[in-house]
């Protein structure tokens, strides 16, 4: 396929995993802080902008640090490149793009969800009705999900697509994890919970470890389930699978050693052992694989397209040019 | 004037106003083979219309069939506005457009292959004054010697069709170049038979969903002859701020092929790749959506960036195929046009079957003076436009227009003619809640390749202001889908019997 619908469809995949891991990270983190202090609520929030890797964006906006003005940049701030609004319009016009590798019922999906989220009154969605607000994005999010699973080709487009959206969401997760590993203590179990319900995690992680909430148990379960579909194991193995199957005659490209060995460092690794260490260091260096992976694919499969000048254009603030 | 409409209903109170109308005849006598059609809709309120009517946009906004709109320097995205009244050809006089449209593609075909990489017989011959051509701005020297396989030069041709008072189908435009709203024609076939789908049932109306299938083969058959049996083809787009986008991803897609823009292009050595996830792919055939003077910058105009440097050098040699021929703009120029049916019994030893709209040439010092003395009759424009941009419509300019018009023709004669105003012919469409007549035109869709083909039915465009004579799109127009049917409605049989009735299938 042109190298620069592949490019396209990667990149559609990554803003609307951008959307939606945005949108449930405001959701859970509005609704559990409802009840805390000002001062622990500011940190929250901090904590969240440095989830999405959009602090220094923020801190540049000159808003301060209050749920309001934090939502309203991450939800409709058109300058904001990050924001739930600026990602799904770019994925609907990386979309449009390509439009002619997508099937109609795909791109009928992702078009009536860019223009009915374009045509809400945001502001007031977040006033009045943010949980509804981010249910709508979340909802939308995994239709397009579903219709892409149910209607597209297993061909290289396809490919690219759950490539794309799998690394983002990897990365999302080992920040988020990050995050909250930093902020919270051992015995925050509201908030070691919330955080399992922002990745749909809660019912899951509960049959597998019962109503326990030990940390050890919540990073183990967030980092390296094999079995749950928003782990960082999960996505990254989903995503190997389809750079397995890009390869030409089985080659052993770039970006395939770079993930198959973040993918061995997960497999094999001790929850135990990595909390008695330095975690976050180890969170830090997945993080960094997953980006090495992704600009080795746009070198490998897209560098073939022209110059790199709608590159600057996606790259999000904070993303290594 | 009789009364079209005396009992209540959708045609309550409506007007003939002494046009041609298509669906009623002077005596406001419904056509026979409307009759089927309004029998149906007589179940229908005006509510229903506009009921429907919204389904209609609600669809059309979900499926991004939109066209692009400019208006100081923004792109708004505009739903392409379809009426929901059907308009009609019956087979007999769809027979008669076929044959007049095939006979005069088979001579453009042949005078722009005879100019490009021909003997230039006709121009030899004295058919077409040299300096005429020679002085047009869609005359293309660096065309000559380019081959086409089959001369298929006009591989796609939207021959805008009007009909005049007498219900005379006459040729207004060829439009050879890049012609585009095939994929409104199938669209709306596609809309019409989900909104009114009870309308729509046993009336045999022609599909027109094989176009793409048809375009195809005719693409791989103009491919260069070494490029073997399925030779690539990609559609050259100028990219997602174009206004037919849609369309370009519409065809893309019913033909299987890649949507491409000139950055995914390369040439080395004469030869055309295009760039994908696993290196350089040769590519034998562009039909490209792009006019000429974008194509290549080496040859062109040297600021595009929407071209591919060097595609003109691997045209000539033979390794690539650009579709529609780079130089069909001669043929539309408007002053180019008053000859082809001159060109048509050249070429095809037989009159034309489709009379042109009567045209003044202006250069002509004695056609002038005629054509200035009724300027306030007539209708004025530029040769080389296209979209209705530029034309000066004389019985409703002001004198101030009528006398800038003189002055900008007196200066530049060779750039303007003149036209007899055609009062178009006039279909009953959808105004607000009720239906009012508006003029309307016909762009069917022409292919050229092993034979020529033209697709049933065509765009229907509409005026949508009444009175307005301006179908273009780009100018606030709409369209209607158009059925051509199979074979003639039957006679009521009892003639008695002539009010409409609902069938009851639904």
């Amino acid at each position: 396929m042109l190298a620069r619908d592949a490019e396209s469809l990667f990149w559609a995949g990554r803003y609307l995993e951008r959307a939606e891991s945005t949108a449930r990270l405001l959701d859970v983190t509005y609704h559990s802080l409802l009840e805390t202090s000002p001062a622990e609520e500011a940190e929250a929030w901090r904590g969240v902008l440095s989830a999405v890797r959009l602090d220094q964006g923020f801190a540049e906006s000159g808003r301060p640090l209050t749920a309001a003005a934090v939502s309203e940049f991450l939800v409709l701030d058109s300058d904001n490149p990050g924001s739930i609004l600026t990602a799904v319009e770019r994925a609907r016009e990386n979309a449009r793009t390509v439009r002619e590798q997508l099937s109609t019922e795909l791109w009928e999906s992702l078009n009536s969800f860019g223009l009915e989220l374009r045509g809400r009154d945001l502001q007031a969605d977040l006033a009045f009705q943010p949980h509804e607000l981010y249910g709508f994005v979340r909802r939308r999010c995994q239709t397009v999900a579903g219709v892409a699973a149910e209607t597209m080709a297993r061909d290289e487009g396809w490919r690219f697509f759950v490539l794309g959206w799998n690394l983002e969401r990897a990365e999302m997760a080992c920040r988020l994890l990050s995050v909250r590993w930093r902020q919270l203590s051992p015995t925050a179990f509201h908030e070691w919970m919330a955080t399992l319900r922002s990745a749909s995690a809660l019912e899951a992680y509960r049959r597998q470890y019962r109503a326990s909430m030990d940390p050890v148990d919540v990073v183990e379960f967030l980092l390296l389930s094999r079995t749950f579909p928003r782990s960082v194991l999960f996505s990254l193995r989903t995503a190997r699978n389809e750079l397995d199957r890009l390869a030409v005659d089985g080659e052993m490209s770039r970006p395939r050693r770079q993930l198959g060995r973040v993918c061995a460092g997960l497999e094999f690794a001790d929850v135990r052992e990595l909390m008695s260490g330095d975690l976050g260091h180890e969170l830090f260096l997945v993080e960094e694989g997953i980006r090495q992976v992704a600009l080795s694919v746009a070198t490998q499969y897209f560098s073939n397209s022209h110059e790199f000048d709608l590159h600057s254009l996606h790259l999000l603030p904070g993303d290594p040019g | 004037m009789p009364d079209v409409a005396a009992e209540p209903g959708l045609f309550e109170g409506y007007e003939v106003d002494g046009f041609f109308d298509e669906v009623f005849d002077a005596d406001g006598r419904v056509r026979p083979h409307y009759a089927p059609l309004l029998a149906r809709l007589s179940g229908f309120t005006s509510d229903d219309l506009v009921r429907q009517g919204r389904l209609r946009d609600a669809a059309f906004r979900s499926q991004g069939v939109t066209f692009t709109v400019y208006d100081e320097g923004e792109g708004i995205e505009r739903t392409f506005p379809m009426d929901l009244l059907p308009r009609i050809v019956p087979a007999d006089e769809w027979d008669h457009i076929e044959a007049g449209l095939v006979q005069r593609v088979t001579a453009l075909n042949a005078f722009l292959d005879d100019l490009y990489v021909g003997e230039r017989a006709a121009i030899h011959d004295g058919i077409v004054p040299t300096w005429l051509v020679e002085s047009s701005d869609g005359f293309c020297r660096e065309a000559f010697g380019i081959p086409v396989p089959l001369g298929a030069r006009c591989l796609v041709s939207g021959v805008d069709l009007v009909r005049d008072g007498e219900g005379t189908y006459r040729v207004l435009e060829d439009n050879l170049r890049n012609p585009s709203g095939i994929s409104y024609v199938i669209q709306n076939r596609v809309a019409m038979t989900r909104v009114l789908p009870t309308v729509f049932a046993h009336q045999q109306v022609r599909s027109v969903d094989h176009y793409g299938r048809s375009l195809l083969s005719a693409l791989a058959l103009v491919a260069p002859p070494a490029s073997g049996d399925r030779p690539t083809v990609v559609v050259l787009t100028p990219g997602v701020f174009n206004s037919a986008y849609f369309e370009h991803v519409f065809l893309a897609s019913q033909m299987g092929v890649e949507l491409v823009e000139g950055r995914d292009l390369v040439v080395d050595d004469h030869v055309v790749s295009m760039r994908t996830t696993r290196g350089l792919q040769r590519v034998d055939v562009i039909y490209r959506r792009i006019d000429d003077g974008f194509l290549d910058p080496v040859v062109f105009r040297s600021d595009s960036t929407l071209g591919v440097p060097g595609l003109m050098a691997a045209a000539r040699a033979g390794n690539v195929t650009i579709a529609n021929a780079v130089g069909n703009g001669v043929a539309d120029d408007k002053a180019v046009y008053a000859f082809v049916p001159d060109l048509i019994r050249y070429y095809t030893g037989d009159e034309a079957i489709l009379p042109n709209v009567q045209t003044y040439l202006l250069w002509d010092e004695d056609q002038r003076a005629e054509a200035l003395d009724r300027i306030d009759q007539l209708v004025v424009k530029p040769v080389a436009e296209a979209g209705g941009y530029g034309i000066v419509i004389g019985p409703s300019a002001t004198d101030a227009e009528l006398e800038a018009c003189r002055r900008r023709v007196e200066a530049d004669p060779r750039h303007y003619i003149a036209q007899e105003v055609v009062p178009l012919s006039r279909h009953p469409s959808l105004v607000g809640d009720h239906l009012e007549g508006r003029h309307v035109d016909l762009r069917p869709f022409v292919l050229s390749g092993e034979r020529i083909e033209v697709i049933p039915g065509g765009l229907t465009r509409v005026a949508m202001r009444r009175g307005s004579l301006v179908v273009n799109s780009s100018q606030g127009g709409g369209s209607k889908d158009t059925w051509v049917l199979t074979a003639e409605p039957e006679e009521p049989d009892d003639p008695d019997d002539d009010e409409p009735t609902d069938r009851g299938d639904g």
